[in-house]
């Protein structure tokens, strides 16, 4: 187990720069998550955590030792990858036990420790069989297992699970989530889903072009995003966002209603993110009218997709079951509580600022 | 009806196999029947009687098991040292990073077009300041060297598709670049070493230059061949059975190993596919 820390860390091809001057601490033990849209520099990230991709500038340390220089197996970092990399010559028992046997470890020792690793994932029947032979949820479990085997102080995982389907991705989640409270190893994730990030992390860091937008708890994103880019991306259904204008503590919706503002400063043209669930069908502090387009029953919960009087899109979450039908016009409340404010900048106005 | 060849296609190939097959036969035939009966040709049926009488007296008259051995032998070494250095090349070629690599690889494989009679020359006084000629050094090192030409083109061919992720793997599991081309490379990629393999197998049993002029005491088949016919004798006998001795070999290597040809470059990484 170790803490990883990155200081002024950068990454250029060239001229171009994938990542640009990045300080993070992951913390010992703990399960931190990159997420960021494709091409925003969090795969080059762990790459460059792993030793797969040099440094250009700037500290990385593990467990209290610059390792910039070193390699992978001198990091003490063990990786699965997306697309498994299984050896595909070797079987099961010999895909697992290769850092082993290349780390120069005696026979008995290596086969304890991969049937030790192998009953962990519950994978010990398949030992003998060759990659080709596996499922694709057998073949991760074989790219977990050839990770754990060499207890290693960082796990990284490179979007282990998009290849798999929709069911297999969520068991496998909650596999990956119990290994970690198992294992109690420092791990780190990286993906585009925002939903595995979520349900996994311990700690968030949201990526965007190269930098860090924002990193935090899960709940810490979720409720107090600094900026429109982390408030769009966590959540799903997505945040909704409306035009308004801020004056005077007084926050005039282009849809129609007035919020209060008090202690937000003047920010003028701005825009108010609310989240699906920040709406009620009776109350609330303001409300506005919806044209509903499309209703989305998931048994539970129905989203409804609609349009403002203003034109702009609207999702709302309902949670009884009133006969709400495609076409209708509704009226829902606002909770101006859970309302959050980005200047058009697309930073968050706080009050205060 | 779909996956079925063409009518005109048996054809085609029907007429090509009988070109092929017939000067074969008439080797075969000429082997096996007097010379005299055959003198007109060997498709002529005015007198039809077989004798082995050539297939015993050309091993007496000429070295012909001895050159065999020889051939054998040169033929595998070069064989060898292709197939071990080859994947090695092309790998590092492939994989490595290092100083002037790309202008290193074009010198390499533009020695394809270069013809080995322009090399032969300069080779001769070469071995003859290194006091290499009649040692199977001589056409050994210029078999291997000039192989490399199309040897590493191919191998590395194949590397183009082997998947990134293996060698990535193998370099997290603490694998320098000696061990992940031993066990993560070379496991993976025997198709196209085989393929080198039979390729400059054919071609260093069937050398005629290069030995012809360096070696002495050596005599390979090929270069055996040009002196069975006698000054005043053609021998033709005797020839055919030379020849026979000379192409079965190839032919067996061949047919055993064709299917290293027909294989393509996949390699299952155990990715979804």
């Amino acid at each position: 187990m170790a803490s990883v820390t990155l200081s002024n860390v950068s990454k250029s091809y060239g001229a171009f720069e994938v990542i640009d001057n990045l300080n993070l601490t992951v913390d010992d033990g703990a399960f931190t998550v990159f997420v960021g849209p494709s091409g925003c520099g969090k795969s080059t990230l762990l790459r460059m955590i792993a030793g797969l991709e040099p440094i250009t500038k700037g500290d990385l340390v593990i467990d209290g030792r610059r390792v910039n220089d070193a390699d992978p197996i001198e990091r003490g970092v063990a990786m699965v990858f997306q697309n498994y990399a299984l050896y595909p010559h070797m079987t099961v028992e010999q895909n697992i036990g290769f850092s082993l046997r290349m780390a120069g470890l005696g026979k008995p020792d290596i086969e304890a420790r991969v049937v030790a690793a192998a009953q962990t994932l519950q994978i010990e029947p398949l030992l003998k069989r060759k990659p080709a032979q596996l499922s694709g949820g057998q073949r991760q479990r074989v790219a977990i297992g050839r990770a754990i085997v060499r207890d290693p102080e960082v796990f990284l995982f490179d979007e282990p699970l998009s290849n798999l389907d929709a069911e297999l991705r969520v068991s496998m989640r909650v596999e990956i989530a119990k290994l970690h409270n198992k294992l109690g190893s420092t791990m780190i994730y990286v993906t585009h889903d925002q939903t595995e990030a979520m349900t996994l992390a311990d700690k968030i860091v949201v990526m965007r072009d190269g930098k860090i937008a924002q990193s935090g708890t899960p709940d810490e994103l979720y409720d107090n995003p600094d900026n429109l880019f982390v408030a769009g991306f966590i959540g799903s259904p997505r945040m909704n966002f409306l035009r308004a204008e801020l004056t005077q503590g007084s926050l005039k919706l282009a849809a129609g209603p007035t919020l209060s503002a008090a202690g937000l400063p003047d920010a003028g043209e701005a825009l108010v993110g609310l989240r699906p669930e920040n709406f009620v069908l009776d109350g609330g502090d303001a409300s506005l009218v919806v044209k509903v387009d499309v209703v989305e029953n998931l048994g539970g919960t129905r989203y409804l997709y609609g349009t403002t009087g203003s034109g702009e899109a609207l999702v709302v979450e309902v949670r009884d079951r009133a006969g709400i039908k495609a076409g209708d016009n509704v009226q829902v409340g606002i909770n101006a509580a859970r309302s959050m404010v980005f200047a058009a900048s697309g930073q968050r106005v706080r009050p205060g600022h | 009806m779909i996956g079925r060849v063409p009518w005109w296609t048996v054809i085609v190939v029907g007429v090509l196999a009988v070109c092929w097959v017939v000067p074969v036969l008439g080797i075969v035939l000429t082997s096996i029947r007097p010379p005299a009966d055959v003198a007109l040709g060997w498709w002529r049926l005015d007198n039809i009687r077989f004798t082995l009488d050539a297939w015993q007296r050309v091993w007496v008259e000429y070295p012909l098991a001895e050159s065999f051995f020889y051939t054998a032998l040169l033929a595998a070494l070069a064989t060898l040292g292709t197939m071990l250095l080859t994947p090695a090349a092309a790998y590092a070629f492939h994989f490595l990073k290092f100083r002037s690599r790309r202008l290193l690889l074009i010198i390499i494989i533009n020695a394809f077009v270069l013809p080995q009679q322009v090399v032969v020359i300069p080779l001769f006084t070469l071995w003859r300041d290194m006091k290499l000629i009649d040692n199977p050094l001589a056409v050994l090192i210029p078999y291997v060297g000039m192989s490399f030409a199309w040897s590493i083109f191919l191998v590395k061919n194949f590397l183009e598709d082997f998947p990134k992720e293996l060698i990535e793997a193998a370099k997290i599991d603490g694998c320098g670049p000696i061990k992940t081309l031993q066990h993560v490379v070379l496991p993976n990629a025997t198709s196209p070493i085989f393929a080198v393999g039979v390729l400059q197998f054919l071609w260093s049993w069937n050398a005629l230059l290069l030995p012809m002029l360096y070696l002495r005491s050596m005599v390979p088949l090929p270069v055996l061949l040009t002196k069975v016919s006698g000054t005043y004798e053609m021998n033709w006998d005797l020839r055919s059975v030379a020849a026979i001795v000379t192409t079965i070999v190839p032919l067996i290597v061949f047919v055993v190993f064709q299917r290293q040809f027909a294989a393509g470059s996949q390699t299952r990484t155990g990715a979804k596919e």
